[in-house]
């Protein structure tokens, strides 16, 4: 048992960190923010992806026939966490999702097309599963698929397409076999996202960021387009979420804002007296500390099942996305509670305790006990596989 | 990062399991509870056997020379069992004391004894009435030319009946010093107490009882810092052993929400309670990952004042939430002498309130993250 970073790791973490103090650049990379820059689109950020291409860093863990390093996957996590401690944008679904399960499942002509460009960071790419009628429920997807010549003719909904204003292309599940059972019928495809079919309206949330809804009149997607073979989507789909609950959900924002609430609590007074006198102040930190120790140490878990290979460590994931969302939203809820009303003072304002750090996070980390798999969802994960508990829910 | 067990690792807890699978039947917890004497013989002589009691202990004392990482393998074992031994107040705590504070011919006196099981030493600090730190000691060790004079009053003495030694932790004019004390002393009286957790548990009286100064447990006024270190590492197992607790507790209510049938279904197959069990086995797997962590930076020589706190508060209320939602899913038969959910659900409270209660950890993590 090591809890250390290897040598080699320990060497690329440093590596990393001491480029990204190089490289700060106060437009991707603010503190004062929430770690979301990855959900908006600026030049400037496409800038940053671009050197962090350059480095090599995109795509370590690919094979090398697909231009990857063949490298463990515990060096994207550690490139991950590097970028969110210091507030930079991640490597993103490309990579991550779209790349990985390209190289596994797709045809030549899309491993061609679409590889060299993620690991460039030339592409940006919307995931689009869900839909008003498949939210949990992802394979009850209803986007209609026809096949007609040459391709296929998509017609229907999504909903909460992130990034579908700005990106470039579209990961797309679509029912293509109207009458096999739901989870047999359905397939992915890849979109041009300027397709003029396509109509994306924006959909602003209570956090900071929008994310959308878009809707398809007859676009057309040519036969090269489509992911894999027809009729496993849903299969490539749970896959890539593994995948995703391994990329998206970075330990480092929660622990730094832990980090944050503590140094606040060290300096912070009320009727002159320091605020960390308070016993129920104090007793609130421990707990969120002990917490946060145990959201690392389900972290390093997770991270040494996908390391060593063999099936892929759903279990260890369900069990960290579920304790790190809900540890994440109750330490904005505390943190809230200590700062008490002065707390509430919106994001940004000079005179909010923190600048209203907690005020945005309070708002903005609402949506990770649902999105990606809500913790409902996990639960029933870990009940069934985990736990071998009956198969009926 | 690998979190992989070393074969020796993975040996150490089989032969664990199996010699408790096979010496320490749950009828054996049920008959040692309230038990005077507290030391079921065959299974104490079985730990010693296999080198178990002697683990923490060098090999130069006659011991396995292990680290606190294998300690936690074994007490999560121990905390699965329920084992009824005196393992923590004389393999652990005495031995750790005497280890690291204790003179040449103090370790020689018993070092090997404990790791052979053939003496328990028991630490006598808790006091009525007053609280778990260094404020909390007020028995009275008045120095009288070679010797010191001992009065007052310790509560919660595990297995003080069964004691060979006591360390006493009292109150010189240097600060805490730590005594060994036999308990067959002349000023020494005891009186069980029974509590939730039902191991033997003594209430001692000392009366300007005499203890010749070659006892003290080191350097005059060390006591506490002895006894401080001690704890931070004899608390990690603890965490273990409440990992083993409710793991086990956790696997049986699994066990029974598949076989017991209402509304024509499995309980399991009712969400309310299986999400109960999810959150349940994930608090285990977090706990237990924290605890090895802390044992882990122990054994390398990192400091552990925020760890080993943290892996006691959390895996505690861990192995009392657990048996608290195993009980529900039990429905009404928990609540019943026969089944044996009530033994997990009220040994996890004792232990969370023992060696270091809540708001004594959380003190102790507070004012290593904040002051
Ligand atoms: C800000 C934001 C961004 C998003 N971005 C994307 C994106 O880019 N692409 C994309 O495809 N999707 C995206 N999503 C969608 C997200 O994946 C879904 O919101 C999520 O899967 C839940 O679906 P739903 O909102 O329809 O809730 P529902 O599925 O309707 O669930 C509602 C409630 O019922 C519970 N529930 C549902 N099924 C069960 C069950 N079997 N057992 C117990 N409880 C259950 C849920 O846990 C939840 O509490 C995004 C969502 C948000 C909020
Ligand atoms: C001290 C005591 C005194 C009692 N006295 C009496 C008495 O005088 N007369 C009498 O008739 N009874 C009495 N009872 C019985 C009591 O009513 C039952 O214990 C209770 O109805 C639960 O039944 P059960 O224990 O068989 O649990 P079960 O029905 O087996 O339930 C086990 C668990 O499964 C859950 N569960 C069951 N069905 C569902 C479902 N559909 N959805 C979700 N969860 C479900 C339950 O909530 C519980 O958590 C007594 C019980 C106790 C403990």
């Amino acid at each position: 048992m090591d809890f250390d970073f290897s040598p080699e790791e320990q060497k690329f973490a440093e590596e990393v960190d001491a480029w990204l103090v190089e490289n700060r650049d106060p437009v991707v990379m603010d503190h004062h923010r929430e770690n979301f820059t990855q959900l908006s689109d600026t030049p400037e950020r496409r800038a940053f992806m671009k050197k962090l291409a350059a480095k090599g860093w995109l795509g370590m863990s690919w094979p090398k026939e697909f231009g990857g390093q063949e490298i463990e996957g515990v060096y994207e996590y550690i490139l991950n966490e590097a970028l969110s401690k210091h507030a930079a944008p991640q490597i993103g679904k490309g990579v991550g999702i779209i790349g990985k399960t390209l190289i596994r499942h797709g045809n030549d002509f899309l491993k061609q097309k679409f590889l060299p460009l993620i690991l460039d960071a030339e592409i940006e790419f919307a995931v689009g599963y869900s839909e008003p009628e498949a939210g949990s429920d992802a394979a009850n997807m209803q986007l209609r698929a026809d096949k007609v010549e040459g391709g296929w003719l998509l017609n229907g909904q999504k909903m909460w397409t992130t990034s579908a204003h700005f990106a470039d292309w579209y990961w797309v599940g679509a029912r293509t076999d109207q009458d096999k059972p739901k989870h047999d019928g359905l397939s992915l495809f890849l979109i041009d996202m300027d397709n003029p079919n396509l109509e994306v309206q924006s959909l602003p949330t209570i956090g900071k960021d929008t994310t959308n809804q878009v809707f398809f009149d007859d676009v057309f997607v040519p036969d090269e387009y489509l992911v894999g073979q027809q009729g496993k989507g849903f299969q490539m789909i749970s896959e890539a979420l593994d995948l995703e609950r391994f990329t998206m959900f970075t330990l480092s924002p929660i622990a730094n804002r832990s980090e944050v609430l503590v140094d606040w609590v060290k300096e912070a007074k009320r009727d002159d007296e320091p605020l960390k006198d308070d016993t129920n102040v104090r007793r609130t930190i421990a707990h969120i500390m002990t917490d946060t120790a145990v959201a690392k140490a389900l972290s390093t878990r997770f991270v040494c099942a996908a390391k060593s290979g063999g099936k892929p460590p759903t279990i260890e994931s369900s069990q960290y996305k579920l304790f790190t969302t809900s540890l994440s939203q109750r330490v904005c809820k505390d943190a809230l509670d200590i700062q008490g009303h002065e707390g509430t003072i919106m994001e940004g304002q000079d005179d909010a305790p923190l600048r209203g750090r907690f005020e945005g996070a309070y708002r903005a980390t609402m949506n990770e006990t649902v999105g990606g798999g809500s913790s409902e969802i996990q639960k029933n994960i870990i009940a069934r596989r985990h736990l071998g508990l009956p198969k009926n829910f | 990062m690998d979190l992989e067990l070393a074969e020796e690792q993975q040996m150490v807890i089989d032969m664990a399991k199996a010699m408790l699978e096979e010496h320490c039947p749950t009828q054996l917890v049920r008959d040692m509870e309230d038990d005077a004497h507290g030391v079921p013989a065959e299974l104490w002589s079985q730990m010693s056997d296999l080198g178990l009691n002697g683990l923490l202990i060098p090999e130069e004392y006659g011991g396995g020379g292990l680290g606190l990482l294998e300690g936690a393998f074994v007490y999560e074992e121990l905390g699965r069992a329920m084992a009824p031994v005196p393992h923590f107040v004389s393999c652990v705590l005495s031995a750790k004391v005497l280890l690291a504070a204790g003179s040449d011919a103090q370790k020689e006196a018993w070092l090997g004894k404990i790791a052979d099981g053939s003496a328990i030493l028991t630490p006598a600090w808790l006091e009525p009435e007053r609280g778990q730190g260094e404020k909390g000691i007020a028995l009275e060790a008045k120095s009288e030319g070679a010797t010191f004079k001992l009065t007052g009053r310790k509560r919660s003495v595990p297995y003080a009946s069964a004691a060979d030694q006591l360390v006493v932790l009292a109150r010189t004019d240097a600060g805490v010093d730590l005594f060994l004390v036999d308990p067959n002393a002349s000023g020494v009286t005891m009186k069980q107490l029974l509590s939730q957790g039902r191991e033997p548990q003594y209430q001692i009286d000392f009366d300007g009882v005499a203890v010749s100064a070659e006892n003290r447990i080191g350097e005059a006024g060390t006591g506490w810092a002895t006894w401080n270190a001690a704890m931070h590492e004899g608390i990690i197992l603890l965490a273990a052993q409440a990992i083993g607790g409710a793991d086990r507790c956790l696997v049986e209510t699994v066990d029974y929400a598949n076989q017991r049938i209402q509304f024509d279904k499995p309980l399991g197959a009712f969400q309310a309670l299986a999400h109960y069990m999810a959150d349940a086995s994930t608090r285990i797997d977090g706990g237990r990952v924290l605890v090895h962590e802390a044992a882990w930076n122990a054994d390398q020589g990192r400091t552990i004042a925020r760890f080993a706190p943290m892996a006691k508060l959390f895996c505690c209320e861990a192995y009392r939430e657990t048996t608290r939602v195993c009980a529900q899913i039990w429905g009404g038969v928990a609540f019943t002498i026969e089944y044996d959910q009530q033994m997990f659900f009220r040994r996890a409270k004792a232990l969370q309130l023992s060696w270091w209660d809540t708001p004594y950890l959380e003190e102790l993590i507070a004012s290593d993250v904040l002051d």
